[in-house]
């Protein structure tokens, strides 16, 4: 790869990681919101690194053409081996012969340009209801003590905390009340129509994504992907008895609205918007 | 080895070269930077908005993003070490003997705080400064399961079971320190390419351009190979449906050489591997333990890296060896502990 392909190369990998993580919050699509300091971290050093790079074969351009080359002229050295190596990288890295000249580069490096444009140009959305509907549900922690709920109604909820309540409150706080819940829509693959309500979420990035459903009844189900807020109460015609691990955790939905996406979508926190 | 071509690039006078130096590329680069974008867009289409399509971008992205910090800190590291640190320093702190250099080596492993994507250029620049390459691979393939952040992690993804952290430390670093002795028993140079790039410091060289100029070309050469398992483990990701892990679940044996097998197509990082282990829940824990242990030293992403950086004839096999060793490792050390 020729030297000022490299500048560019780095340059535009320091831009996408500063355009995801700085200029915009779209990397929360990938990993965590703690990411976001190395990103940016990452992103400046990326950008440093290559316009000192375009810096120097810029000079070392100059230099030439001012007649004064000369091998180790400068005492830098660097930069001559560099140009009169750069071409090996094209032609000796085939395989197992990298590193022949001390600054080839193998012709994989061209792939970082892939990273680097999808982030800048062509984002990938953020994983919705088809991996969903595939990944394994994540098992919520199990709880001993339940505190009585507050009075609120309807009362704004996790899908976690929903699940717990259902399946391990003993004392059945959840009967009866009216929740709110937030998350998006995943539909069911058993063809009754019904659909889920669905959180995913992230343990380090969008590789391990786990999530956690709410099986929504009654009512015309939404497209899926599209995020919404339902109030309800527990759906008590599953069969199971509330507070055990056979009650299904399912929702007689009383009002289903259309919501806008929140920013970091792979958490699983409280609605904040009144229904 | 120089091609014709190669000299007939170099050919011309210094002058004429120069002048043309910059029209050529840049030209080249502004089209490309315009046109792939658009052309990508164009060729792919609705297939690219295809839900697994998206679903595979977005890992792929994902796993890319994630390592970038850590690829990035592991090649700033070995290019410090290169150029920075003498090779007599390597020699004072670790034993003479590579028998004792290797546990010494695995063991040092705790000062690295980051993924597996760090220890790989780390690990070459030590064997470029004349450390036994069977100790610098005892560190390769222990610092990313054993450093503190990682043990951390392990501890609250599985609370009041500190049983879990302890195998886990103890079965990495003795897979780990296995695997540097059979290296030195078996292990054979001409597996490794020939490439010691790294000279370390030379006289009359600013150390500081060596410092970039290494950095700079091991992160691109690494940062290639993370694309290449990047773009594997999302393949990996969307095709398999985590919902086959139930059919597994159930026989001991089976389920511990499955959850070995998923770790190395997930390529998780190590600092998230033990949540995701965690959520495994249908897995008894020697199962859970081989997870933990086998993903940071070998995974599809860490097997681009090593046969990027290493070579190929040496990251298979080393791969496949290490993958035994460390189903084994757990086996014996989660039978006992767990």
């Amino acid at each position: 790869m020729r030297r000022p392909l490299q500048a560019a190369l780095l340059a535009l990998s320091g831009l996408g990681l500063l355009h995801t993580a700085l200029f915009t919050d779209q990397f929360l699509r990938y990993v965590k919101e703690g990411m976001r300091p190395l990103l940016i971290a990452s992103g400046v050093v990326l950008l440093a690194l290559g316009l000192a790079e375009a810096w120097t074969s810029y000079r070392e351009i100059r230099r030439t053409a001012d007649g004064e080359h000369d091998e180790n002229d400068d005492g830098h050295g660097e930069h001559d081996e560099l140009g009169g190596h750069d071409g090996h990288g094209e032609h000796d890295t085939h395989g197992e012969h990298g590193g022949h000249g001390e600054h080839s580069t193998p012709r994989v490096a061209w792939l970082l340009f892939l990273p680097a444009l999808s982030l800048l140009f062509y984002a990938p959305p953020a994983l919705g209801s088809y991996t969903a509907a595939r990944e394994a549900t994540k098992v919520v922690s199990e709880q001993e003590e339940f505190e009585p709920l507050p009075a609120t109604s309807p009362l704004p909820i996790t899908l976690s905390d929903f699940t717990r309540r259902v399946q391990q409150d003993e004392r059945q706080y959840i009967k009866g009340r009216t929740v709110l819940m937030t998350g998006f829509v995943t539909p069911a693959d058993d063809g009754d129509g019904g659909w889920y309500l669905t959180r995913l979420m992230l343990s380090c990035c969008a590789a391990d994504a786990q999530s956690v459903k709410v099986r929504i009844h009654g009512g015309e189900p939404p497209k899926a992907d599209t995020w919404v807020s339902v109030t309800g109460s527990w759906h008590s015609g599953g069969g199971g008895s509330l507070g055990t691990d056979s009650a299904e955790v399912a929702l007689d939905a009383r009002t289903v609205k259309r919501i806008d996406r929140p920013s970091n979508g792979y958490t699983d926190s409280l609605p904040l918007t009144a229904p | 080895m120089q091609s014709t071509a190669e000299r007939a690039e170099e050919a011309p006078p210094p002058l004429a070269g120069a002048t043309r130096a910059w029209p050529r590329h840049w030209p080249l680069l502004l089209l490309g930077a315009a046109l792939l974008p658009g052309a990508a867009l164009f060729l792919f289409g609705r297939w690219a908005e295809a839900p697994a399509m998206q679903a595979w971008r977005t890992v792929a992205l994902a796993v890319t993003v994630q390592a970038m910090p850590f690829l990035l800190l592991g090649t700033a590291l070995s290019g410090a070490i290169n150029a920075f640190v003498p090779a007599s320093v390597f020699q004072r702190l670790l034993p003479k003997r590579p028998a004792l250099a290797v546990p010494v080596a695995g063991a040092a492993g705790v000062v690295l705080p980051g993924c597996e994507c760090a220890s790989v250029p780390v690990a070459n620049s030590l064997i470029g400064r004349g450390v036994t390459p069977a100790a610098a691979f005892a560190f390769l393939l222990s610092a990313p399961a054993v450093n503190p952040i990682v043990l951390t992690a392990t501890a609250i993804a599985f609370p009041g079971d500190p049983a879990m952290v302890l195998a886990r430390l103890l079965a990495s670093l003795a897979a780990a320190s296995v695997m540097g002795w059979l290296w030195l028993l078996l292990g054979k140079e001409e597996w490794l390419r020939p490439a010691v790039r790294h000279t370390g410091h030379r006289h009359g060289h600013s150390r500081w351009a060596e410092f970039r100029s290494g950095f700079q070309h091991d992160f691109l050469h690494a940062g290639g190979f993370l694309v290449v398992g990047a773009m594997a483990a999302a393949t990996f990701n969307v095709a398999v449906p985590r919902s086959v892990l139930d059919t597994f679940a159930d026989s001991p044996w089976l389920s511990v050489l499955f959850l070995a097998a998923l770790a190395v197509v997930l390529a998780v990082c190590s600092e998230a591997d033990a949540f995701v282990a965690a959520s495994l829940s249908g897995f008894s824990p020697v199962a859970r333990l081989t997870f933990m242990v086998v993903g940071p030293m070998v995974d599809l992403k860490l097997i681009a890296l090593q046969a990027g950086t290493f070579g190929r004839a040496f990251a298979f096999r080393f791969s496949a060896a290490t993958a035994v060793v460390a189903v084994l490792a757990s086996a014996l050390v989660g039978g006992i502990l767990l």
